[in-house]
């Protein structure tokens, strides 16, 4: 098996007395799908926001490609090709659209100082595939809700990354707001790309993700193909059991 | 050691006064979100109703204590009900600027009808001083100390055992809070802000008493009151109190030991440095 | 306008502004020198002030160094002012590097409040330093040269507006304001948001180190107190502000709208200057908290809607 592009060992954060995440193990193949799901307080978000170096690992390591990435900055990581969405979005709010997916060309992955120009052209064409062609020059701030979910998402692609993280882009939306981003999800996994979906909607995350990986308590307690994990006992008792309750 | 202990004393005393001063501006920054550079004018504000009371009318500056505040207090809602109000959900920069707008013209309007004259409130018995253990205590310094502690304590009841006290420490987590508890968000503000400029009244008063005054003493008194509000933490009153009192031993302790061209150095270095390395304070939780 | 229209206009503006010295009285003369000063150090503020957004009270200080390292280097050293001007940008450069990095991972009021706590700080450092004259300032050789200063003022006002302009089109400008909107977002898509927020604050003190040196050498006496004067930061915020931060003209126009009318009052009714100084100051941020700037974009389309539209998107 060739290196796997995310490599997780042993990570652990503790916040003073709370195990957020502990001791969680998994990697990611390149151009593979994994989704994370578990319950609310399951430790998703921390680990998200582990990888893509808002906050340091009280102990374990992370490596991308092979290289320990686990001391490095968060700049650095999106650098090397990690970019993410954040569950609470995180727009420019003062910022046209177009200008907010400008930002993720203009820096990102691109190594080479590109004209603004340029990357206004290439934040054309992640409008025009994440359907905002027509709010391109509207500021972010006054964009509906659906219409920020997908500019978050067209923030991060623009980016070039190989590895995408997202955390929860589908809350909070209907079935049809959801089947629109499951396709554009979809669009951009077609560009070879790996991702790492967070989500609550099970329905969603079931028909991305090549796997799936439960997190209870902060603890991995599963992880392998959606439907063999969905049924499993202690699934269903740490999750959905409870959702039923 | 003699000599210590007395430099000990004259600081927590000073610390006191100090911890009021930054009371009000703690709160309303705490509550409002609003860094309140108008705030040394206020203090300078009531120490000249404390100063005219006495002066005009003979009124001892601690019976004029609640005119002051109550003065104040006023004047802090009315400012907040129709000016601040209307800005509220600007950027912060704009309250900041907005504030400062406000210090600019409260300070020309005191030199127009005060005067730029130094001014001081002299009751009878303001050289007055007892010993304890050795140690000389200058009489108005420790009332102003106690008063201080009192007002303290009061707001931190106020804060917590009553309703419209609890809508307020609410509003600090939750702009919305304030429905919570039934009181119209305009007022609640207004409220707020009248209690911050209220305890910066007091303050004043008492800083007439144990210090000189003029229109001009405003700036340094705010840049002081946020040192004081920034080591304390603004999460609750006692770390303003512990905050005050710290800056005041600090204070004293290098005037004598490094010099007093040093004390600006010192206060002011250790604001930088709790800043950088404690932001929620020297009392708060680790950030 | 066509872009090159417009540079023939700035050109011909220049030209026009750089004429000045044969045209004017002794007393614009030195009026304009300030003005220009002034307007060189909003423009510096505008770089970590208005496209960075971090609210510095710190030029001041920078402001201080320039004026301390050419009178240093002139007084204590006999060097030349040239040299004297160097030394102070470079002491503003080593305290943007040394003391940037630990205040600007301060966030909104605490950058502030650390700043202005620094700039309090250094007064009381300087007014202890023999080299720097203690409390008493230094006195610098008399040049009377107005002419001269005012056309080093224009040129480092030309010189700081050229840099703003080249920030607002440049990789490292969109940085800065994706920093300024959204930092943590601005992390996480790959901007080295240290480095950039220290490089606008370096590059920002430079420009008001060198107004400070001009002005050193101008007024020949600096004191700790005026040197480090607060309240000139907050001169640089105010016409910032008040002509439009985060754009190229706004500081300039800002600053000399400011200084003309504070001018004029304070030779007319020389005491209500600084009443009226602040009610602008309350009313500009009430009704038009985006500067002038703003107001020139939007008024042709709203009229006079504008103002009240403004009041009624920020009040409670």
């Amino acid at each position: 098996m060739s290196t796997p592009l995310l490599e997780i060992r042993g990570l652990s954060k503790r916040f003073g007395g709370l195990v957020a995440v502990d001791d969680v193990n998994f990697c990611i193949a390149p151009g593979e799908t994994l989704g994370l799901i578990g319950p609310n307080g399951a430790g998703k978000t921390t680990l998200i926001n582990l990888i893509s170096g808002s906050v340091t690992p009280t102990t374990g390591e992370i490596l991308f490609e092979g290289r320990s990435i686990t001391s490095a900055s968060a700049f650095r990581r999106a650098r090397q090709g990690i970019g993410r969405t954040f569950q609470i979005m995180k727009p420019f709010p003062g910022l046209s659209v177009l200008d907010n997916v400008a930002v993720g060309a203009l820096f990102g992955t691109s190594t080479t100082a590109k004209a603004l120009r340029v990357a206004r052209e290439e934040a054309r064409e992640w409008l025009e595939l994440m359907d905002l062609s027509r709010h391109a020059d509207q500021r972010a701030d006054e964009l509906g809700g659906p219409d920020r979910k997908r500019l978050e998402l067209a923030k991060a692609i623009a980016m070039k990354p190989k590895l995408l993280l997202l955390d929860e882009v589908m809350a909070g939306l209907n079935h049809v707001e959801i089947d629109d981003v499951i396709e554009a999800i979809r669009k951009v996994r077609s560009t070879g790309i790996s991702v790492l979906v967070i989500e609550h909607v099970i329905k969603a995350v079931q028909s991305l993700a090549d796997r799936l990986l439960v997190l209870h308590h902060g603890k991995q307690i599963i992880e392998g193909a959606p439907d063999a994990v969905l049924a499993d006992p202690r699934v269903i008792e740490a999750y959905l059991g409870r959702r039923r309750a | 050691m003699q000599l210590l202990a007395q430099i000990l004393a004259n600081g927590v005393l000073l610390g006191g006064l100090y911890a009021l001063m930054a009371l009000g501006l703690a709160l309303i920054w705490g509550v409002l979100n609003i860094v309140n550079l108008a705030h040394g004018a206020f203090i300078m504000l009531g120490a000249y109703v404390g100063y005219y009371l006495f002066s005009l009318f003979h009124i001892d500056p601690f019976v004029a204590l609640p005119v002051s505040m109550g003065a104040l207090f006023c004047l802090g809602y009315l400012i907040q009900r129709h000016l601040l109000n209307l800005i509220a959900r600007a950027p912060m920069f704009n309250t900041l600027l907005i504030t400062f707008g406000l210090d600019v013209v409260l300070t020309y309007l005191a030199q127009m009808f005060f005067s730029a004259d130094f001014r001081t409130i002299n009751p009878g018995y303001a050289g007055a001083n007892f010993t304890l253990f050795g140690i000389t205590l200058p009489l108005v310094r420790v009332l102003a100390f106690l008063v201080a502690i009192v007002l303290t304590v009061a707001l931190w009841l106020f804060l917590s055992r009553f309703r419209v006290g609890r809508a307020i420490r609410a509003t600090a987590q939750n702009l919305g809070a304030a429905r919570l508890y039934g009181v119209e968000p305009r007022r609640l503000y207004a409220l707020t802000f009248g209690l911050g400029a209220a305890l910066a009244g007091g303050a004043g008063d008492l800083y007439g008493v144990v210090s000189q005054i003029n229109p001009y003493i405003g700036a340094a008194l705010t840049a002081k009151s946020f040192a004081i509000a920034i080591i304390g933490g603004l999460e609750n009153p006692l770390g303003v109190v512990v905050g005050g009192i710290f800056l005041g031993i600090v204070e004293s302790l290098t005037a004598l030991y490094v010099g007093p061209t040093y004390v600006d150095v010192a206060s002011f270095g250790i604001l930088v440095l709790v800043l950088i390395l404690r932001p929620n304070g020297l009392l708060g939780a680790a950030a | 306008m066509t872009p090159k229209l417009k540079v023939a206009l700035a050109v011909a503006v220049t030209c026009a502004l750089a004429s000045l010295p044969w045209l004017a009285s002794a007393t614009i003369l030195q009026f304009s020198i300030s003005t220009l000063l002034l307007a060189t150090l909003a423009q510096g503020w505008n770089i970590i002030g208005g496209y960075t957004g971090y609210a510095s009270f710190g030029n001041s200080v920078f402001f201080g160094l320039g004026s301390y390292g050419t009178a240093i280097a002139m007084v204590q050293w006999h060097l030349p002012f040239g040299v004297g001007l160097v030394f102070g940008a470079v002491l503003a450069v080593v305290f943007a590097l040394v003391l940037g990095i630990p205040v600007l991972r301060l966030r909104g009021h605490y950058f502030a409040i650390a700043t202005l706590a620094l700039s309090q700080v250094m007064t009381a450092i300087v007014s202890n330093l023999e080299i720097a004259g203690r409390n008493t300032g230094l006195v610098l050789p008399l040049l009377n040269g107005d002419p001269l200063f005012y056309e080093l003022s224009l040129a480092l006002l030309v010189l700081a507006t050229l840099t703003v302009f080249w920030i607002a089109h440049s990789r490292f400008g969109f940085g800065l304001i994706a920093i300024r909107e959204n930092e943590d977002a601005a992390a996480s898509m790959g901007i080295n948001t240290t480095l950039y927020k220290v490089l606008a604050f370096a590059i920002s003190g430079i420009f008001s180190a060198l107004a400070g040196g001009i002005h050193a050498y101008w007024i020949t006496f600096i004191d700790p107190v005026s040197a480090f004067d607060l309240s000139l930061n907050v001169k640089m915020i105010i016409m910032t502000v008040f002509g439009g931060p985060a754009s190229i003209l706004g500081p300039v126009v800002g600053a000399f709208v400011l200084s003309g009318i504070s001018e004029i009052l304070s030779s007319a009714i020389s005491s209500v200057a600084s009443l009226f100084f602040g009610a602008v100051i309350i009313v500009a941020v009430v009704f038009m908290p985006r500067g002038l700037a703003d107001v020139l974009r939007r008024f042709r389309k709203t009229g006079w809607r504008y103002f009240s539209e403004n009041v009624k998107k920020y009040r409670l």
